[in-house]
């Protein structure tokens, strides 16, 4: 075994054997604070090797994988299970484990008031989906990258309902699990069409024009669903009703990128199919702006940062679309740092005011100065300003997007990246400037060391990750060059421009604007849920209700038939039995004559 | 007296039996119609025995008599039960099984 491989399964397996650990003996998971520090621990530990892996990729080529034959078909090995080590998983890997660890760590602080069964549940499930996500990342072929993304599934599934006794919350749980595993049929039959055509699970198959279109759109369609993207965004948000920092680890940062992150794993497939890449192009920039409309209206400060993700989703998806998957990826990975940064910090003010609304906060900077800088830092980096790392990575993007599809596409993103850095300016301005505007938001103070210190991690790499992109793009066999170009000056007039004016309108404290009251009425419409809503009413209810009249009345009605039918006939036959002894004697005499005169006569 | 007329007697013994049979209503007849049907069989026996030689039919007719007397006392063990029950021997009586 080879250094790199062992380092991979180190970090994929420590994970694993916390939650099982915690999964087997209640008695140390109720307790709370040490199911914590196993959990925590188990992440350090991952973390350590995947950083090692990391660093160890950056001098070394090629790639490198163990793996056990796992499905056998006819004689053959159809599958594998096992760890494949490149530069896409080192890297995927290194900041799934950070930010893991940071969202944990926080964890600590955020959760402190949670009774001590709950707390060690809570730590419980973050090692569970630790272990799902590497699954998802180290993953040998798409078949394992599939179990990974069913489990991170069930992860968030368990981690947005776990107050599961608030009804709003088992709702969410039950939609984030209902859409997101209608879209993995799509990946699921992606796979098995994969594997007809090709013969295996792998990602490197050369495929007919056709069946690749079909393959990577079926793909696609559980990207969709992953990754938030229209229309089937509609869980994401809802998915707020968990935890904070769940929000900020699955929500945010790793889960929800696994969509991204299936499609730079499968790159070669998608590279067959440019119609796909079309569908991923518009489908992308149309999330990323419908989604940052949605953003601007959202008085909630997690539903803001929510929509946001989606939008950014968006982003990512519409670069590979445009065929940049190193955008796309790199995009991935600097949001993964400032967006969870962004959460953390909002559940650091929310922690403190004891409210989601923003409304409620005002005046943040002055109580808790570090909360109010590393917010403002993950904004910054998420409006685009020059110097942080959303900046490399945005410009990436739209570079990668620019001129394709007539460019609007590209006008698409430019629009987005203006109503991004308005509306992060907005919830600045709003959350952590001007007057406090709750008795809670007067008296709120920075929280402890266990909260901070993630904020600081996250904070440092918010600003620094854009200076290694070169390095990043080495590792995952690109370029990159910076340079400052005119689409780029363009995006940062616009990001500046979006900050200034929602520091212009909002400094002042919370005002109507026509503009966004009219986004607003739109978006309590709630349009896109209410049509799911009326077509599981008008169609899969009234679908069932036939389908059952028809299982009552015509399946149940032909069994019931056959009885009654059976009992007639039995009824018809009694008189033949009378009871009268020589009646059964004549038909014995007639029988046994009966037979003579057969045998005689034949 | 030839080979034939021993199994014209036979068969008519036979034939009278299945005639008690179906027509008597007393147990106690129909069991003795079932008597001389048994007895037609062991005559039948004998006659071979007697025509063709050897003397296995004669030994079956003998086992053939020692297990009509055991089906006898079972059978009459059962006119007695049906005289108990139903104050009367006849097999009429004993439809309980009719539907």
């Amino acid at each position: 075994m080879s250094h790199a491989v062992t380092l991979a399964l180190v970090a994929l397996l420590t994970p694993a054997f916390a939650a099982l650990f915690l999964a087997a003996t209640p008695m140390i998971r109720r307790q709370g604070k040490p199911a914590a520090a196993i959990t925590i621990l188990g992440s350090v530990v991952s973390f350590g090797a995947a950083l090692m892996l990391f660093l160890d990729r950056l001098h070394s080529e090629g790639t490198e994988r163990l793996v056990v034959p796992w499905i056998h078909t006819g004689g053959k090995i159809a599958a594998e299970a096992g760890v494949h080590v490149d530069g896409v998983s080192a890297s995927m890997l290194a900041v799934v484990c950070f930010v893991a660890l940071c969202v944990q760590v926080f964890s600590l602080g955020y959760m402190h008031d949670e009774p001590p069964a709950d707390f060690g549940r809570y730590f419980t499930y973050h090692a569970l989906f630790l272990f799902s996500m590497n699954t998802l990342v180290i993953a040998p072929n798409l078949l394992q990258l599939f179990v990974g993304w069913e489990l991170v599934g069930v992860t968030s599934y368990l981690l947005i309902g776990f107050y599961f006794k608030k009804p709003s919350a088992a709702h969410a749980a039950v939609k984030a699990f209902w859409v997101t595993k209608f879209a993995d049929m799509g990946f699921l039959f992606g796979l098995l069409t994969l594997f007809v055509a090709s013969g295996s699970f792998g990602w490197t198959a050369k495929l007919d024009p056709e069946v690749a279109t079909a393959v990577t759109l079926l793909f696609f369609l559980g990207v969709v669903g992953k990754s938030a993207q229209f229309p089937l965004h509609v869980w994401l948000p809802d998915a707020m009703e968990g935890p904070t920092p769940v929000s900020a680890l699955l929500h945010a940062a790793t889960m929800v990128a696994a969509g991204v992150f299936l499609v730079v794993r499968a790159n070669p497939l998608f590279e067959q199919a440019p119609t796909t890449r079309t569908v991923m192009l518009v489908l992308g920039a149309g999330t990323a702006l419908f989604a940052a409309l949605l953003a601007m209206v959202q008085t909630d400060i997690k539903k803001v940062l929510a929509y946001s993700t989606c939008s950014q989703l968006g982003y990512m998806v519409a670069a590979l679309g445009a065929g940049s998957v190193f955008a796309g990826f790199f995009h991935l990975t600097t949001h993964a740092f400032f967006k969870a940064l962004l959460f953390l910090a909002a559940g650091s003010a929310i922690h403190a005011v004891h409210s989601n609304e923003i409304g409620q906060m005002g005046g943040l900077a002055k109580k808790m100065p570090l909360t109010a800088g590393a917010f403002t830092i993950g904004a910054l980096a998420l409006a685009g300003v020059p110097g942080l790392s959303g900046f490399f990575s945005k410009d990436l993007v739209l570079e990668a997007v620019e001129g394709k599809l007539g460019s609007i596409p590209y006008v698409m993103l430019l629009a987005t990246a203006f109503l991004t850095a308005f509306y992060m300016g907005k919830v600045v301005v709003l959350a952590f400037f001007g007057t406090p505007r709750s008795e809670h938001a007067k008296h709120a103070h920075e929280p402890d060391w266990s909260m901070k210190l993630p904020l600081v991690g996250l904070a440092i790499l918010s600003v620094v990750t854009g200076y290694f992109a070169g390095p990043f793009a080495h590792l995952n066999g690109s370029h990159y060059h910076f340079h400052l170009g005119l689409g780029a000056m363009v995006a940062i007039g616009l990001g500046l421009s979006g900050l200034g004016m929602a520091w212009a309108m909002f400094n002042k404290g919370p005002r109507e604007v026509a503009a966004i009251t009219a986004i607003d009425g739109i978006a309590k419409s709630r349009a896109v849920n209410r049509f799911y809503e009326y077509g599981f009413r008008k169609v899969t209810l009234v679908l069932s209700d036939l389908l059952a009249w028809i299982d009552r009345y015509v399946v149940d009605g032909l069994i019931n038939l056959l009885g009654y039918k059976t009992i007639e006939a039995g009824r018809a036959m009694r008189p033949l039995q009378t009871g009268f002894a020589p009646d059964y004697v004549l038909a014995l005499v007639v029988g046994v004559a009966s037979l003579a005169a057969w045998a005689v006569l034949r | 007296m030839t080979l034939s007329h021993c199994l014209l007697l036979a068969t008519a013994l036979f034939s009278v039996g299945i005639y008690g049979l179906l027509t008597r209503r007393q147990v106690v007849a129909i069991l003795l119609s079932v008597e001389l049907m048994a007895n037609a069989a062991n005559l039948v026996f004998v006659t071979f025995s007697r025509f063709k030689g050897g003397a296995q039919g004669q030994i079956f007719a003998l086992f053939s008599l020692a297990l009509t007397v055991a089906e006898v006392a079972v059978g009459l063990a059962l006119v007695i039960l049906l005289y108990r029950t139903h104050g009367d021997t006849r097999v009429d009586l004993a439809s309980e099984m009719k539907s």
